[in-house]
C-alpha cells in the first residue's frame, strides 16, 4: 500500500466517481481503475466503500445502471451519468475550487495582510 | 412494496456484481504473476467485509426501510417481553386513559356525528323562527302555518318545503289486526308522542318506508286525513312487527284511522322519534292574522341543485322581511334562519356542553397517563444507555435508535389501545345502561361504532408519539464515550432524565388539582340544587298529564266540565288529602305571561313585564304546600262570572308592587287568544323556584282554571302515604269522567324532579371518577419517579451519610422535593383552574346563577398535597434504611 494515501471524504469520493463516469459508462471495478489511472496512482480508493458510494448516488439520480457484457465475456453491471448527474458534478466541482480558493489564500496571507 | 418484491432479485444482483469486482481484481493480479488461488485471496482481502459492503449498500439503497421497520418491531417485541412488569404497568396506564377516552367519544359519536337520515342531508335545511326575545333556544323558534303557506308559495330556492307539528299527543284506544276493520279495545287508552306532517315530509328527507307508503298529496286535506303511518317502534311492540297491519284500523282521538305505512327503524331526527305520523291539516282557522302568534310548526326544505345554503338564507330574510311589513302587529322582530339539517340536529343536544366537559375531562387524564408511561420509558432508557451506546458505535445511525425507540413506545401504545378498546366495550354498556334519563335521551344509540375504533387507534398513535418521542430523544443523544464508561452511571444523564420527569410528574400535579377543582365546582353546584328549597313540599305528591282533544273537548265549557268532574272523582280517593289542576307543575318552568299594573303606563308589547303563569284549581297550593302568606286562596265563587282574581307570590310583590299594599290591586295579563281584562290580586303566597335545575326566584302570577280554562294541564293528588299506590285509583277516577282519555307521565313529583335533573347524576358521578382517576395516576407517577430517583441516588445517598449525614436529614432531604414538586404543581393547576367558574357557566348553565366556592381552592389543593406528600413519603422511608457501606460499594 502506498504510504501516501490520502483519505478521502465520503463527499470527495462520489465526486471522483461522478467525474470517472462522465468520461464513459464504467462498471464498479473500471471505476477503481479509472479513479486510479487519472490521479496517477496517487489515490488509491479503499474498495469496500466504493460500492456503497454507488448504490446512493444511483439512488439519488445522479448515476444509472444498465447491465452489459465486459472484456471477458461475463455479466457486469455498468455505470453512466445522467444529466442531474452532470448537473450535480459541475456544482460540486465549482464548490470544491471555490473552497481551495478560499483556504489557498488562508494559508499564503502573510502577518502584514492580516 | 416493488423493493419486497423484488428484493431476492436485487441480491443475486448485487452478489453477482461483488463478485464480479472481486473476479476482476484477481485476474488483474493473476496477469502480473501471482498466482491464481493466491491472486483470489488477495483480492477478497483487499475488498474488505464483503457482508458489511453488502448491508451498506442495502442501506444506501433503502431497500432496508421495510425491513428495518419489521426488524425494529420485532425487537421491540422482544425487549418489552423481556420486562414484563415494566410492559404490564404502561400499557395498563395506557389502556386506561384510551379506554375513558374511548367511552366518553362513543357519546360524542352517538350524538354529534350521527348521520342524519335520508338523501343527501346537507342539502336538506330546518327554517326555524327567530325569537326577538332572547331566552332559551330563541333562534329555534317555530313557524306560523300562514307564514308556512305563504313561504311554501312564494320561494325560489326550495324544491319543496315541508312542515311538521312535533308535539302532539295522541290517545290510543283500539287497534286492529286485520282488515275488516273491526277495532279490539286495548283496554287501558295509551298516549302516544304524534307529529302531524305535511305530505311532502318523508319526500324532503328523502326517505322510504319500510312497508307501505307514505302520504299522498291529497291526504292534507279533511276528510282525506285519517290516515296513520306508525313508527318501528309502535310497530314492533304493539302490532308484533304484522305486516298485515297495513290497511286495518286503530282507534286515535276517538277517531278511525288507517295505517298506510311503517317507517324503518333508523329513521331519526335527534333522539326524538314520535310514534306515529299524521297528515297536517292546515283548515282556514290556521290561515288567519289570529294564527301567526301559534308558532308550532318545524319547517323543513330541500335546497333547488346549485343553490347554496347563503342564497337560501338570503331569500328567506326577505320573505320574512315582508311578513313583518304585511303584519306588524304579530311579526315585528321575528327573524328567520336556515340551517342545514346536520347542523341543526348538533345545535338542538342540550348535552353538548356537558359532553364538551367530560371530553376535557378524560383528555387530561389520558395526559397525565401518558405522561406516567413517558416517565416509565425515560427510566428504562436510562438504563439502556449503555447498550444504546454500544449500538450507536457500531454504527447504527441516531436516526435508527430513535425509530427503535419509537417503534417500542408505538408497541406499548397500540396494546395499550386494543386493551382500552376492550375495556370501553364494557364501559359503553354501562353508559348506555345509565343515559336513560328521559326519552330524547334514550332513543339515541350509543354503541361501539367504527368511530370509535378510528378514534382510538388515533389516541393510540398520539399517545405513542407523546410517550415516546420525549425518551427517544434524549436517549438517542447519549454522549456515547461517557456512557460506555462505567462510574458514569449515577450521574449526569440520569440527572438529565430525572429533570425531565420531574417536569411531567410536576404537570401532572397540575392537571390532577385543574381537573380535582372543576369537578368540585360542578358537584358543589349540583348539590346546592339538589338541597335547595324548592319551596313547596314534593313529598308523597302524585301527578300525571292530561290533555283534552279538541275532538270532544269543544269550549272552554267543556273542559272546565271536565275539571270539575274530574276533581269530584279524585277527591273520592281514600288516602288523598287534596287534589288539584295546574297548568304547569311547581318548579317545571311554566311559561311567561305579560302584564300590565294599573295605573303604570302602556308599554309596547316587547317592552312590558312579564311574570310565570300558573292556571290551577283551588287546591292548588294546599295540594302543592305552598303557604298561603297574605289574602286568600281561590273558591268555586272564582268563575266565569264577575271580577276575574289573581293571586301572586311573594317576589312579585318584592319585585314589581315594592312598598304598596298588594292585596285590591289590580292588574292585566295578556293571555293569548283572549280579549285581555283586569284582574284583582286577592292573594299572596310563599315563593317557589321556578324550575328545579336554577335558584333563581322570579315573580309568579296565578289565575283560577274556572276563569281561564284550558286543554292541557297536569293533576296532582296528595297522598297521606306512598303515592304511587294511587296510581290505579287516579286512572280510575279520569275513566269515570272521561274513558278515552290517556294520562300521560303518571309520576311522583319527585319523579318529575329526577327528570328534569336530567343527566346531572351521572354526569356528577363521572367526573368525580376521573379527577379521582387523574389524582391516583399522579400519586402512582409521583411515586414512582420518588423511588426511581431514591435508587440513582444511592450511591450519593450512602456517601452522606458514611460522612455523618443523620437519617432524618436525608428523609428530608427527599422530602423536600416532593414538597418542591407538589408546591410548583399545585400553583400551576390552581392558576388554570380560576377561570372555570366563568367557563362553566359559558358552556354549561341555561341562565342559572354560578355558586362561588372559594373554599375548594384552598380544600383541593391541601387534599393533594397530603396524597403527594403520602407518595414520597412511602419510598423515602425506604431510602433511610440505606446502609451506607452497601451503598458506597452499589453500583
Amino acid at each position: 500500500m502506498d504510504k501516501k494515501q490520502i483519505e478521502l471524504l465520503q463527499g470527495t469520493l462520489d465526486m471522483l466517481i461522478l467525474k470517472a463516469v462522465s468520461l464513459g459508462p464504467l462498471h464498479g471495478y473500471g471505476v477503481l481503475l479509472r479513479i486510479q489511472q487519472i490521479s496517477k496512482d496517487r489515490l488509491e480508493i479503499q474498495q469496500g466503500s466504493l460500492y456503497p458510494a454507488l448504490y446512493r448516488l444511483e439512488h439519488q439520480g445522479w448515476i444509472a445502471s444498465e447491465w452489459g457484457e465486459a472484456e471477458n465475456r461475463r455479466k457486469a453491471k455498468y455505470y453512466r451519468l445522467t444529466a442531474a448527474g452532470k448537473r450535480k458534478f459541475q456544482t460540486e466541482a465549482e464548490k470544491w475550487n471555490r473552497m481551495a480558493d478560499v483556504i489557498a489564500g488562508i494559508l499564503q496571507s502573510t502577518p502584514e495582510e492580516v | 412494496m416493488r423493493a419486497v418484491m423484488g428484493r431476492s432479485r436485487m441480491e443475486r444482483e448485487m452478489d453477482a456484481e461483488l463478485h464480479f469486482h472481486i473476479e476482476a481484481f484477481a485476474e488483474d493480479l493473476a496477469r502480473n504473476g501471482v498466482p491464481r488461488p493466491e491472486a483470489l485471496r488477495r483480492a477478497r482481502i483487499e475488498f474488505g467485509a464483503v457482508e458489511r459492503a453488502k448491508e451498506e449498500c442495502r442501506e444506501a439503497r433503502g431497500i432496508s426501510l421495510f425491513d428495518g421497520l419489521t426488524q425494529d418491531f420485532q425487537y421491540a417485541v422482544r425487549t418489552l417481553s423481556k420486562n414484563p412488569g415494566f410492559t404490564a404497568t404502561a400499557v395498563l396506564t395506557l389502556a386506561l386513559g384510551i379506554a375513558l377516552n374511548a367511552t366518553m367519544f362513543s357519546m360524542v359519536s352517538a350524538f354529534l356525528l350521527r348521520r342524519p337520515p335520508g338523501q343527501e342531508p346537507s342539502r336538506a335545511v330546518v327554517i326555524s323562527g327567530i325569537n326577538p326575545t332572547q331566552g332559551f333556544q330563541s333562534d329555534l323558534s317555530g313557524v306560523s302555518a300562514p307564514n308556512y303557506l305563504a313561504w311554501r308559495q312564494a320561494n325560489h330556492v326550495f324544491v319543496e318545503i315541508a312542515a311538521a307539528d312535533e308535539y302532539r299527543t295522541v290517545s290510543l284506544t283500539a287497534q286492529g289486526t286485520d282488515r275488516s276493520g273491526q277495532g279490539t279495545s286495548i283496554g287501558r287508552p295509551e298516549a302516544l308522542r304524534a307529529s302531524a306532517v305535511s305530505s311532502n315530509y318523508f319526500r324532503v328527507f328523502g326517505v322510504s318506508p319500510q312497508i307501505g307508503r307514505t302520504f299522498a298529496d291529497g291526504e292534507g286535506l279533511a276528510g282525506h286525513d285519517h290516515v296513520v303511518i306508525l313508527s318501528h317502534e309502535l310497530w314492533e311492540r304493539r302490532f308484533g312487527s304484522e305486516a298485515s297491519v297495513i290497511g286495518g284500523t286503530i282507534r286515535l282521538n276517538r277517531e278511525n284511522y288507517t295505517v298506510i305505512g311503517v317507517m324503518p327503524a333508523n329513521f331519526r331526527l335527534m333522539g326524538f322519534v314520535p310514534q306515529l305520523w299524521m297528515p297536517l291539516v292546515l283548515r282556514a282557522a290556521d290561515q288567519t292574522e289570529a294564527a301567526r302568534k301559534e308558532r308550532s310548526l318545524n319547517l323543513y326544505a330541500r335546497l333547488k341543485p346549485g343553490l347554496t345554503l347563503e342564497q337560501a338564507r338570503a331569500e328567506m330574510v326577505t320573505l320574512a322581511q315582508r311578513a313583518e311589513e304585511s303584519f306588524p302587529e304579530t311579526e315585528k322582530g321575528w327573524g328567520v334562519g336556515v340551517r342545514t339539517l346536520p347542523e341543526y340536529l348538533v345545535q338542538n343536544f342540550s348535552v353538548r356542553g356537558g359532553l364538551a366537559v367530560m371530553m376535557t375531562a378524560v383528555g387530561f387524564v389520558l395526559l397525565i397517563a401518558c405522561a406516567n408511561v413517558a416517565a416509565l420509558l425515560l427510566a428504562r432508557a436510562a438504563g439502556r444507555r449503555k447498550e444504546l451506546a454500544i449500538r450507536i458505535s457500531l454504527g447504527a445511525g441516531r436516526l435508527r435508535v430513535v425509530r427503535q425507540l419509537l417503534t417500542e413506545g408505538l408497541v406499548v401504545a397500540l396494546l395499550g389501545g386494543g386493551g382500552g378498546l376492550l375495556a370501553s366495550y364494557w364501559g359503553i354498556n354501562l353508559v348506555r345502561a345509565n343515559m336513560n334519563f328521559n326519552e330524547y335521551v334514550s332513543a339515541v344509540p350509543i354503541s361501539l361504532d367504527w368511530n370509535v375504533v378510528f378514534f382510538a387507534l388515533a389516541i393510540s398513535v398520539a399517545s405513542a408519539a407523546l410517550c415516546g418521542l420525549v425518551p427517544a430523544l434524549s436517549a438517542s443523544r447519549t454522549d456515547v464515550n461517557t456512557n460506555l464508561k462505567e462510574e458514569s452511571r449515577a450521574l449526569s444523564a440520569g440527572r438529565s432524565h430525572s429533570r425531565l420527569r420531574t417536569v411531567m410528574v410536576t404537570g401532572e400535579i397540575a392537571l390532577a388539582l385543574f381537573l380535582l377543582v372543576g369537578t368540585g365546582l360542578l358537584i358543589r353546584r349540583l348539590s346546592v340544587l339538589h338541597n335547595q328549597n324548592l319551596g313547596f313540599v314534593p313529598d308523597h305528591l302524585l301527578t300525571a298529564g292530561v290533555t283534552l282533544d279538541s275532538a270532544q273537548y269543544k269550549d272552554a265549557s267543556q273542559q272546565a266540565a271536565f275539571v270539575r268532574n274530574a276533581m269530584i272523582q279524585l277527591r273520592q280517593i281514600p288516602d288523598a288529602e287534596a287534589v288539584a289542576a295546574t297548568s304547569d307543575l311547581p318548579a317545571t318552568g311554566p311559561g311567561k305571561v305579560t302584564f300590565l299594573i294599573k295605573g303604570q303606563p302602556e308599554l309596547p308589547a316587547n317592552q312590558r313585564l312579564s311574570a310565570l303563569d300558573f292556571v290551577i284549581t283551588p287546591e292548588f297550593f294546599r295540594a302543592a304546600g305552598i303557604p298561603l302568606l297574605r289574602g286568600r286562596e281561590f273558591t268555586e265563587r272564582d268563575n266565569g262570572t264577575g271580577t276575574r282574581a289573581v293571586l301572586v307570590n311573594q317576589e312579585f310583590v318584592h319585585r314589581y308592587l315594592q312598598g304598596q299594599e298588594p292585596i285590591g290591586k289590580q292588574i292585566r295579563l295578556d293571555v293569548s287568544g283572549a280579549t285581555p281584562e283586569w284582574s284583582e290580586i286577592v292573594g299572596v303566597v310563599g315563593n317557589t323556584k321556578s324550575f328545579s335545575g336554577s335558584t333563581r326566584e322570579e315573580g309568579q302570577v296565578f289565575e283560577a282554571m274556572l276563569q281561564r280554562p284550558i286543554s292541557s294541564f297536569a293533576l296532582m293528588i296528595r297522598a297521606a302515604s306512598d303515592p304511587e299506590g294511587l296510581v290505579g285509583a287516579m286512572r280510575n277516577a279520569v275513566r269515570q269522567v272521561d274513558a278515552e282519555l290517556p294520562l300521560v307521565q303518571v309520576m311522583s313529583m319527585h319523579a318529575v324532579i329526577k327528570r328534569q335533573d336530567g343527566g346531572d347524576a351521572i354526569f356528577e358521578a363521572l367526573l368525580a371518577s376521573f379527577a379521582l382517576l387523574a389524582l391516583i395516576l399522579a400519586a402512582i407517577g409521583i411515586y414512582g419517579l420518588v423511588a426511581y430517583s431514591v435508587g440513582q441516588r444511592t450511591h450519593e445517598i450512602g456517601i452522606r451519610m458514611a460522612l455523618g449525614a443523620e437519617k432524618p436529614h436525608v428523609l428530608r432531604m427527599v422530602l423536600r422535593d416532593g414538597l418542591k414538586m407538589t408546591a410548583i404543581g399545585a400553583a400551576m393547576g390552581l392558576v388554570m383552574a380560576l377561570p372555570l367558574p366563568r367557563v362553566f357557566e359559558a358552556v354549561l348553565y341555561f341562565g342559572g346563577e354560578n355558586i362561588q366556592e372559594p373554599a375548594l381552592y384552598f380544600i383541593v389543593p391541601i387534599a393533594m398535597t397530603v396524597v403527594t406528600m403520602l407518595a414520597t413519603y412511602i419510598p423515602a422511608r425506604r431510602a433511610m434504611k440505606v446502609d451506607p457501606v452497601v451503598a458506597l460499594r452499589y453500583e
